[in-house]
């Protein structure tokens, strides 16, 4: 299976889950925004390039399934991604709790992003009293659900790749 | 972890996307039909995968709000059967109250309004977090449904349709701040503009109503009608604070009649049939 087709394969299940079962799940109010890790986890994984086209991607599904004009999610999580992505060349080394942390924070930055963005088109996303509460959790609940979605993603973008030895100078 | 490949273009893919995304929302915001059906499109194609979802979680649901819930069902239980007593008393008084108005209605030739409705029943909360004071109900164009439509329970004004697919429709509830309605006060007869405040039960009136209108606590509110895509007469709420002391610009608070904790079912107001031979 190519590349293409596996993240078509993701994005669609993806979808159809966050329509369904993940609609149901709700915390506060809040839900988990699978479509936006899948575009975080997408910078990570694919690097800059492909990390924007699957999030573009990711981005008008999420749009057609919310009530929320076309191209809203599509503009916010390309940049998300490439942002990931470049944090992620930055850094030395990798630790699980670290990933984790810069996971929330990325997400929780991601849904204030949506909701300013949707705010500048004239939509009103949040109840200001819940704000804040809406979008620690919905990122809380978005990170948690990060490891089955990370291997997904991983086999998507980097599948039949093989994986990428870093070489550094002993010194340096 | 990815290795920054030769081949990446991070900035030119990134440019091109981003006016990509900005073209559509701005062909969105003209009302480009074509970006309209995708959406819907989508939305149908996922439909049937969505209500087989719902019809395999519903006993889970029930079941996790049997278990978790059943003190509060039972608390609400004993609340209803008070108030089941209060409005069996309040019955015999309206009957009374409806035939004289209905005599009175009679004697100035006024048709007292009739509705047809649709009756929905709520699925819950729409998918993703852009979706504060919208739920979602099952029925759509199918049904005759279309946007705009005023939305109803037993108590009163719910809201009205916002987006309205095949098969399932979204209601923006009345307290959705980009909510607005017609009401009309009933004792002092002021009309005015109510908007949603993006807070739970509460309207505010902040236009229409004269500095001087005399407007009491409690005072019920119902829609104005007119030039309203929503039918006249529909209870609204009761004022609960009337602002009386307000120096140029008056905001009355509105205590919404409706109230969605535990309703399960709604009303979709169809419009009224043009009259025979009309335009």
């Amino acid at each position: 299976m190519s590349s293409r087709l596996r993240v078509v394969a993701v994005l669609l299940t993806a979808l159809v889950a966050q329509a369904t079962l993940l609609t149901e799940i709700r915390i506060q109010g809040a839900t988990v925004e699978l479509m936006m890790i899948i575009a975080i986890l997408a910078g990570f994984h694919g690097g800059p390039e492909r990390g924007a086209l699957v999030a573009f991607f990711a981005g008008l599904l999420q749009d057609s399934l919310v009530s929320v004009p076309l191209g809203l999610h599509a503009l916010v999580f390309p940049p998300l991604a490439v942002a990931v992505s470049s944090l992620e060349q930055r850094m030395v080394r990798s630790a699980p709790v670290a990933d984790a942390v810069a996971l929330l924070l990325a997400a929780a930055a991601g849904i204030c992003t949506v909701a300013a963005v949707g705010l500048l088109f004239g939509l009103s996303p949040y109840d200001p009293g819940t704000f804040l509460t809406r979008i620690i959790t919905a990122a809380v609940m978005t990170t948690s659900i990060a490891a089955p979605v990370n291997r997904a993603v991983r086999w998507a973008v980097l599948g039949g790749l093989p994986p990428d030895i870093k070489l550094r100078a002993v010194g340096s | 972890m990815a290795a920054k490949r030769p081949a990446d273009r991070p900035r030119p893919t990134l440019l091109i996307l981003l006016v990509a995304a900005l073209t559509l929302l701005t062909l969105q915001f003209r009302g480009l039909q074509p970006l309209d059906a995708f959406q819907q499109g989508v939305r149908d194609i996922i439909e049937p995968v969505r209500s087989l979802s719902d019809r395999l979680t519903d006993p889970v649901q029930t079941a996790w709000n049997g278990v978790f819930g059943f003190e509060a069902l039972r608390m609400e239980n004993e609340r209803l059967e008070v108030e089941l007593a209060r409005m069996r008393g309040n019955a015999l008084t309206s009957e009374a109250d409806t035939e004289l108005l209905n005599r009175l209605l009679s004697e100035v030739d006024i048709a007292y309004s009739d509705f047809d409705a649709v009756v929905v029943r709520i699925l819950g909360q729409p998918p993703g977090n852009f979706s504060a004071h919208m739920i979602e109900v099952d029925k759509g164009t199918d049904d005759g449904l279309e946007e705009g439509m005023a939305v109803v329970s037993g108590a009163g004004l719910v809201g009205r349709l916002e987006q309205v697919d095949r098969s399932r429709s979204l209601v923006q509830l009345a307290t959705h701040p980009d909510f607005r309605v017609g009401v009309r006060l009933v004792t002092s007869q002021d009309e005015g503009l109510a908007r949603g405040t993006g807070t739970e039960g509460i309207l505010r009136i902040e236009s229409g109503v004269r500095l001087d209108a005399q407007v009491d606590n409690d005072e019920v509110l119902v829609t104005s009608g007119g030039r309203s895509v929503f039918p006249s007469d529909i209870p609204v709420g009761r004022v609960v604070d009337p602002d009386p002391d307000a120096d140029y610009r008056r905001s009355i608070i509105v205590g919404l009649a409706a109230d969605l904790e535990n309703l399960s079912f709604l009303k979709v107001v169809l419009p009224a049939r043009k009259s025979e031979g009309g335009p």
